[in-house]
């Protein structure tokens, strides 16, 4: 009846609508884990270069994305 | 769009604001949208949302907001699907808050002091708010009011429309709770 059951059922006849809600919410959490990780590392003095470089994104991509943190 | 926001309507959204800024959040959210139309005493929505029971259940359903809230804003849905992919969110959230402390996926406080003036709308906000307008000109609706607004918080996808359903809120059980019997003028499916 749910969502969440509903989904469940379909789990396992390869529905795109599975996958792809799968990608939708990685790539939520992958942000939310992102925030966390850079929130802490500019808590511990690191430069944005450093986070960056990390990260594998230029200084500015980071900077502009996470500066108000 | 906002001049057809009855009172009650601008009442929401302006309480949503200031629920924001108590809770010291930066944005404001679906969630604040709901806790603000909550607050909303002597509407249809206040009178449907008692017939559902939601009222009575204020704090069940604000602690299941708070969860997901913790759990990084994933619904129930979300984290099945990740569990299809043999990610398990739970455990990512407590590995997580064990290194950062409780509700660190939750992210939203506010260490942005100088920003504090000025809180925008979060992209599900104003999906909700844009909803709320296509809601009522399905209706025929004249203006939009807070019913609207509170069937939008069903339809728009996200954690807000979960807590709400698992309450028993859903579009249709609130369109009947506050439209009742005429109904059949706006069936707009919720998406």
């Amino acid at each position: 009846m749910t969502e969440a059951t509903d989904l469940a059922e379909r789990a396992g006849d390869r529905d795109p609508r599975v996958g792809l809600r799968a990608v939708a919410a990685l790539r939520r959490l992958l942000e939310q884990l992102e925030a966390v990780q850079v929130r802490s590392a500019r808590n511990q003095g690191w430069s944005w270069q450093e986070i960056a470089a990390e990260l594998g994104v230029s200084r500015q991509a980071v900077h502009k994305k996470h500066g108000r943190l | 769009m906002f001049e057809r926001f009855t009172d009650d309507a601008r009442a929401v959204v302006i309480g949503a604001t200031a629920c924001a800024e108590r809770a010291d959040a930066s944005t404001v959210t679906n969630e604040h949208l709901l806790l603000a139309l909550m607050e909303v005493e002597g509407a249809r929505t206040a009178f449907a949302l008692r017939a559902l029971g939601i009222t009575d259940r204020r704090a069940s359903l604000e602690a299941a907001l708070a969860d997901a809230r913790r759990r990084g804003g994933m619904t129930k849905a979300d984290e099945q699907a990740l569990a299809g992919l043999g990610i398990d969110v739970g455990a990512i959230v407590a590995r997580v808050e064990e290194t950062h402390g409780a509700g660190a996926l939750a992210g939203d406080r506010k260490d942005r002091r100088w920003w504090s003036g000025h809180r925008s709308f979060t992209r599900e906000a104003k999906q909700t708010l844009e909803k709320s307008l296509r809601i009522a000109l399905g209706r025929r609706d004249r203006s939009i009011g807070a019913e609207h607004i509170l069937l939008a918080l069903t339809a728009v996808p996200g954690v807000v429309s979960e807590a709400l359903a698992d309450h028993g809120a859903t579009y249709a059980t609130l369109e009947r709770a506050m439209f009742g019997g005429e109904a059949d003028g706006g069936t707009a499916k919720a998406g």
